[in-house]
């Protein structure tokens, strides 16, 4: 073993894992070669010193602040799982319910029209045909989106906590015929609120408006932004539950990005089986 | 391990494995989380501080670290390990502080951590010792942190060269040479250091 070839190897030596014959060439060079074993020694005095080096402790801050961060997940993820066990099924059923009505597969020709007004292009004007009502909703949406910097804009995302605005995403679920207002502001807050329990919570509450077009599309455009692999998979079942057709490239976007997490991935993949 | 009645549970804890605890938080039992802090958040911190030289940095650090593990609790994987996992969210969160802050990690003020140096008994011992980790925080300090990074997983008995390998997301080879390489590096520097305080 020459010398070059004996100190790619003192990291073996360190590592002090690796059993004793793993590292016995290098050992047996040592012993005879006085420039390798200076170069081992002070390698070796540098690492001693780097293990003896004492860790910092932290101060109490970090524990205290750590037991209440756990509290309010419980707190927040114990609420959102009643609302969620409570509402679910309902929400479920309707939709069921409007997969099955006859007016679905026009419904679902308008879904895929407002597709080619995605959010996450700039300003495309709104398509001729469209009925206002729903051309300025889309705007509204668009122009949120668009502005994440600028969250100010959205009344939801002020001043209020994250269980205020999740008691207001729960208020909605208990409106037979909530508006327009009500509908673009829970898309809103599934595109741009911080806090996971919300979107997830604003993700349940449109379940059982997947009949609108525009509910479908506004889930659609916000999935490329989401980042939570939870809300992620909760979006893709969604949008496969209400059979949108058009989400079809942007799982298969998701099924080939591999920076994206496995669960993720695996949900897109499913999901393209049964669209 | 089954826990038959309910007060059973927290003697239970002291037993389960790294892994079993992060298992039951993904699961949904959140306090389990609880015990891993006690178990993991010191020596954390204490590469966290080694890794920016900074103690508020450190202590920041090693608190999103935690609420990263709950948000993500979903992610841990049935084959994962807990420790590689930890070190992974830490070394991401420790980039996104730095990011966020728009800084280089700041220049090691040795004097600022040496306040709970070690308990070596004899006073002039303590002395020189603290003088030399004074002299080897300072020579950390001056490395890339991803040579700092590579380096201090290296010595961490618990983490082996495949975790650190994909705590890098690189090879082991790679991580084995990136390791080596930067302890070069810190002893070119530390010996330098010692002989500048000779002079
Ligand atoms: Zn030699």
């Amino acid at each position: 073993m020459n010398c070059t070839h004996a100190q790619e190897r003192f990291a073996d030596v360190f590592d002090g894992r690796l059993a004793a014959a793993d590292t016995a060439e290098v050992r047996a060079h040592l012993a005879s070669c006085p420039d390798c074993q200076r170069e081992y020694s002070a390698l070796a005095r540098t690492l001693a010193a780097l293990d003896a080096l004492p860790d910092a402790r932290p101060g109490p801050a970090l524990r205290k602040n750590f037991y209440a961060m756990l509290e309010e997940e419980k707190n927040s993820a114990a609420s959102v799982a009643a609302a969620t066990a409570r509402h679910r099924h309902h929400a479920r059923v309707s939709l069921w319910r409007w997969i099955l009505a006859p007016a679905a597969a026009g419904v679902l020709a308008l879904g895929g029209f407002l597709l080619g007004t995605r959010f996450a292009t700039p300003a495309p004007a709104p398509a001729p045909g469209l009925d206002p009502a729903t051309a300025r909703i889309i705007a509204d949406l668009q122009a949120r989106v668009d502005s994440v910097g600028q969250l100010v804009g959205m009344s939801l995302l002020q001043q209020r906590s994250t269980s205020e605005r999740l008691q207001t995403v729960l208020a909605t679920l208990d409106k037979k015929n909530p508006d327009q207002k009500v509908i673009s502001d829970l898309i809103g807050l599934l595109a741009l609120d911080p806090s996971t329990n919300v979107r997830l919570s604003a993700l349940d509450a449109l379940y059982p408006h997947a009949n609108q077009p525009i509910v479908r599309s506004g889930v659609l455009a916000t999935l490329p932004r989401e980042q939570n692999p939870l809300v992620l998979v909760a979006m893709i079942d969604f949008l496969v539950a209400a059979r949108d057709r058009e989400a079809a490239p942007e799982l298969e976007k998701i099924v080939r990005n591999e920076t994206i997490d496995q669960g993720v991935r695996e949900a897109a993949k499913r999901g393209l089986a049964q669209l | 391990m089954v826990n038959s009645a309910p007060d059973a549970v927290d003697s239970a804890t002291d037993t389960l494995s790294d892994h079993e605890l992060m298992l039951a938080v993904r699961d949904g039992e959140l306090d389990a989380l609880g015990e891993l802090f006690e178990r993991h958040h010191g020596p954390l911190y204490g590469f966290l501080v080694k890794l920016t030289g900074q103690r508020t940095a450190a202590e920041d650090i090693a608190q999103t670290v935690f609420q990263r593990m709950l948000k993500y609790r979903h992610t841990y994987r049935d084959d994962g390990s807990f420790t590689a996992w930890m070190y992974h969210l830490g070394r991401r969160c420790a980039a996104d502080h730095f990011r966020k802050n728009n800084a280089a990690p700041a220049a090691t003020d040795p004097s600022q951590l040496q306040d709970h140096a070690d308990d070596t008994p004899h006073a002039g011992d303590r002395a020189a010792t603290r003088d030399d980790h004074a002299l080897l925080h300072s020579a950390l300090g001056r490395l890339d942190r991803d040579d700092r990074e590579v380096l201090l997983l290296s010595r961490f008995q618990e983490l082996s060269f495949a975790e650190i390998a994909a705590i890098l997301e690189c090879s082991v080879g790679a991580a084995k040479v990136r390791a080596h390489r930067a302890l070069r590096e810190l002893r070119d520097t530390y010996f330098q250091l010692q002989k500048e305080k000779l002079t």
